[in-house]
């Protein structure tokens, strides 16, 4: 199939996945990543510390472990989706970071980020894809935030390739 | 429960055809804010655009006969600086919300830990929460400006036409000529940038931010972004 032997315009995948999300807002609610994510911490830690998560509050009053969430299953397809793809188009290897500054920048960003969607409840996708088509007040604050770090992350990211 | 079913059936197949189209297109968001800042290429920010314009006109065209689920909660400081530091975060991990879960169904090693410790620091988020029940729980908003929260409470196309009067599609349609605007710019940008090389340049920075895999051989920094990226 002519999909897996080249690369799909970027324009026409992120168009494709506009019109999709459109239909989504009108079923379930605007596509979204971090409101997932949090519900799956949930649940592995509920999984981990069993019935002691509930004496953290942020579990009781804010996100009550749950597996119907719907959001869950939005990064669970993107995994399937990618897998399918990658694994058709013969470009699924496993990889990893040679070098050790990689992991520690690795790791440091992914805590970043994940402190990052739990303080502002939403993610980038959410700031993009719904917020802010929403024309909601937050994608507004949400995109002066991201574009300002983006531009802190990018210089550090730049100090760190010079140096 | 059915409905339940529905919802998680409706957003996984949702979820598969993004991760199908993603990975095959090397989208990044990431990449749509980092190249254009650092390299100056744009072939992911266009796209970002695109889908930002088609968004805002379906959104607000719904929204204005009172239909879809738009989100509904209240927004802050927090909300500024939550995505600072996540912007922050994107870079340094090479990969966003979406592109670590794509990386990871490649393959990628480094997308997996990033992910590993997204978790983890949303997990060291909610210790924290727990102390100072700071932003306010969803269950607590109220929708009105909250200075001792530090909340400018909930506004959006919706609000703007109970307000104005005025069908919220309009308002979307000004937000959508300001994102042609950029998109535009953009267009003259590159044409006067130069054309093939540059052209040339922005795939590979892009699509090697994005995989190993490429067989493009990038130049000077770009060659190091694809090596740093996970």
């Amino acid at each position: 199939m002519e999909l897996f032997k080249k690369t799909l315009s970027p324009v026409a995948a992120m168009a494709i996945i506009a019109v999709l999300n459109i239909f989504l807002f009108q079923i379930v609610g605007a596509w979204t990543v971090g409101g997932g994510e949090t519900m799956m911490t949930g649940l592995i830690a509920q999984m981990v510390m069993g019935d002691s998560l509930s004496r953290i509050p942020f579990w009781n009053v804010a996100f009550p472990p749950d597996p119907g969430y719907w959001k869950i299953y939005i990064s669970l397809g993107m995994l399937f989706g990618a897998v399918v793809g990658a694994v058709l188009s013969k470009e699924f290897n496993w990889h990893m970071p040679h070098r050790l500054s990689e992991w520690v920048m690795i790791t440091i960003g992914g805590l970043l980020m994940g402190i990052g969607i739990r303080l502002a409840f939403v993610c980038n996708v959410s700031t993009f894809y719904g917020l802010t088509p929403e024309m909601n007040l937050g994608g507004y604050l949400a995109i002066s935030g991201i574009l300002a770090g983006a531009w802190v992350g990018t210089w550090i990211y730049k100090k760190s390739l010079e140096g | 429960m059915n409905n339940v079913i529905a919802q998680c059936l409706t957003a996984f197949v949702f979820g598969s055809v993004v991760g199908l189209l993603v990975q095959r297109s090397r989208y990044c968001n990431v990449a749509a804010l980092r190249d254009a800042m650092l390299f100056k290429t744009y072939r992911n920010t266009k796209a970002l655009l695109v889908a930002m314009m088609i968004l805002t006109m379906g959104f607000t065209a719904f929204i204005t006969v009172g239909a879809g689920k738009p989100l509904h909660f209240d927004v802050g400081l927090n909300t500024f600086v939550g995505l600072f530091l996540f912007g922050i975060g994107m870079v340094l991990a090479g990969a966003c919300t979406v592109s670590t879960w794509v990386k990871a169904g490649e393959g990628n090693v480094g997308a997996i830990w990033a992910l590993l410790f997204t978790f983890i620091g949303m997990f060291l988020f909610s210790l924290l929460w727990s102390f100072t029940y700071w932003p306010p729980a969803p269950s607590t908003m109220t929708g009105n400006f909250n200075l001792a929260g530090l909340q400018l409470g909930f506004a959006n196309a919706a609000t703007l036409q109970e307000k104005t009067k005025i069908p919220a599609v309009v308002f979307g349609a000004i937000q959508t000529l300001v994102l042609y605007g950029l998109y535009r710019a953009i267009l003259r940008r590159e044409r006067a940038g130069a054309g093939a090389d540059t052209q040339a340049d922005s795939e590979s920075a892009a699509c090697n931010a994005w995989t190993d895999n490429d067989k493009v051989v990038p130049q000077g920094a770009a060659r190091v972004t694809a090596e740093q990226s996970t």
